[in-house]
Formats: structure tokens, sequence, C-alpha cells
């Protein structure tokens, strides 16, 4: 079978489609099957909290500070819309892990269920690189240092890190080109990339079914 | 009586969305977020990450300056590798080992992240 075959299958897309209510619900599940659902439900509060906090925040050097600043002081409910963001980000993450480890436990990778298995750690990897953007963009002594000791990694790598670090920080210092580069790449890549990912991920399941317990 | 996705299910599911996001809301009042100091370009300043990178931050204490990616990009590469073949790693080496695997990088991830936590 080759991959583009595989890939047919895995997705199921010569298959019918149906409504989706009907899908069949395997006896003896238990509550942790739960945490995938959590997961999602915590990812739809960040991208909510988050599409509110663009609309007041300022990506650049000299406002980003005073921003968060006016989040918290004037914008109505700001610091609540924030708490929001931050804790359903710190729940997405828990709840991603447990996911993963009741997958592992009920042997839910094997086939036919590899590629969703491997859409989710992908998921997962780009949860984890919005958690590192996310940590910038407040502009405070914490988010500055933080992202100059985690890229600092990144040049440590030989030969072509100093390339890799001019790419992610746009200059060999940490500056507001930093800060305009992981804004974009918190609110408008990543999103669209785990939104197209959960959207395989969804796909496979409503095709594939849950897996039945052993 | 075998219950149905649709309404057995369905209902359950929005229970623990509603849950999820009561425990989000108590949160989000009990612990609201706080503004940093602002930036000083010229102190040294041994920044924290948050706590899903926490264990990261305490295996980088055991590499140099020249050396701090293997343990910073490597590593977790290496674990990513890992968790992305299990389906068919599991199939050469059987499910116990591979549990044996995966359970040394979670006790990694958890030793390591209430090691840098209480420090």
């Amino acid at each position: 079978m080759n991959i583009i075959d595989w890939i047919l299958d895995r997705f199921r897309l010569k298959t019918l489609h149906r409504g989706i209510f009907d899908r069949d619900i395997p006896e003896g599940i238990n509550y942790f099957y739960c945490f995938g659902g959590i997961a999602f439900t915590a990812f739809l509060f960040c991208l909510v909290s988050g599409l509110f906090l663009s609309v007041h925040y300022v990506p650049s050097e000299k406002e980003a500070y005073q921003s968060i600043i006016k989040i918290h002081e004037e914008v109505y409910l700001g610091k609540l819309i924030r708490g929001i963001h931050k804790w359903s980000a710190n729940i997405l993450i828990v709840s991603i892990i447990i996911h993963s480890i009741r997958v592992f436990i009920t042997k839910s990778y094997r086939p036919p269920r590899e590629l969703n298995w491997i859409v989710g750690i992908i998921t997962f990897v780009i949860v984890m690189l919005e958690g590192f953007t996310g940590y910038l963009l407040p502009w405070d002594q914490k988010a500055y240092w933080a992202t100059v000791v985690g890229t600092n990694i990144a040049g440590s790598i030989p030969i072509i890190g100093e390339d890799i670090l001019l790419i992610i920080r746009g200059g060999y210092e940490v500056t507001g080109i930093t800060l305009t580069r992981f804004y974009s790449f918190h609110v408008l890549w990543f999103p669209l990339i785990i939104v197209l990912l959960l959207w395989a991920h969804f796909h496979m399941i409503k095709k594939l079914g849950i897996s039945k317990p052993l | 009586m075998k219950k149905k996705f649709y309404p057995d299910y369905l209902i359950e599911i929005l229970f623990f969305a509603i849950l999820t996001f009561e425990v989000i809301l108590i949160l989000a009042f009990v612990f609201p977020p706080l503004i940093g100091r602002e930036i000083d370009f010229l102190a040294a300043y041994q920044p924290r990450p948050e706590w899903y990178y926490l264990w990261l931050f305490w295996v980088l204490r055991f590499f140099s300056t020249d050396t701090v990616f293997i343990g910073g990009l490597l590593l977790p590469l290496g674990i990513i590798a890992f968790l992305i073949f299990i389906p068919w790693l599991e199939k050469k080496i059987g499910w116990s080992l591979t549990a044996l695997i995966g359970l040394v990088f979670f006790l990694l991830f958890i030793i390591a992240t209430i090691i840098e936590a209480i420090q």
C-alpha cells in the first residue's frame, strides 16, 4: 500500500458521510474519555478570549506593556478575559496530557487510528509553541528574559544556529521585531494550523469511531 | 439499555463543557493574572518559564552555553519522534516496553517539574 492510499484509507475518504448524531459509542467507556472534549472546550475558550484580547492589545515595543495595563484597568472585564485566556491555556495543556495518556493506555493509537495519533501529537507540539510565543506578548521583564533564554537554545545549534536565531528574533537581539513576529505566530499561524489539525482529528474520530475499550 | 450518542452521551459532553468553563472562571477569579515589571534591559535577570517548560529548564542546568541545544532541542525532538512513532514502535517491541520508555519520559517531566517548582 503506498503512502497516498494509506492516508486516503486512514481518513476514510471513500466512505459515505453520516449525520453528526449518528455514531456508534462502544460499551464500557469511562470518564477519562472526556479529556479530549475538555481540551477542545478549553481551546475554544482560549480562542474566544484571545479574539477579545486582540481587540485591545497593541503588538509594538512601546505600547505592548501599556496596552496590558489598559486591559487590566480600563477595558470592561479586561482583567477577567485575560484570566480566562491564561487559565484555559493551562487547562488545555493539562487535559491534552491526560488525554494522550488515556489514548496510550487504551491502545487507541493502533491501526487504523495511527494517523489520528500523529495529528494529536503535532497539535500538542503546536499548543506548546503557542505557550512559548504567548509568553513574550505582555512584554515585561519575565517575558523578555524568558524569550532571550529560550531563543538562545536555538542559537547554540552548530553551523545553522545563528541563521535560525536571526529568523526567530528578526535580528541579533530580542526587539520589537521579535514581538511582532511572535504576535503573528501566536494569533494567526498557530491557531490556523491547530484548527486545521483539529478538523482532521475530529473527521477521523467521526469516520473511525471511538476505539473499543479493552 | 444501550446508551446512544444522542441524547445520552451528548448531554454528558455538554455537562463537562459547562463544568470546564466553570472551573476556568473560578480559577480566573481566584487567581487573577498579574502585570509583570517593566523590562530592564541592563539588569541580568533569571527568568522562570511557565510550569509546562519547567522540566526543560531543569534539564538545561546540565548543559553549558555551547551544548545547550542538546538538552533544549534534541531531547524534546527525540521525545516528539518517540511519541509519533509509538504505533510502529509498539508493534516491534511490544506494549509494555513502549510504556516503560513513555513512563521514563513522563517521570522526567513530573519529577523535574517538581524539583524546579520547589526551588
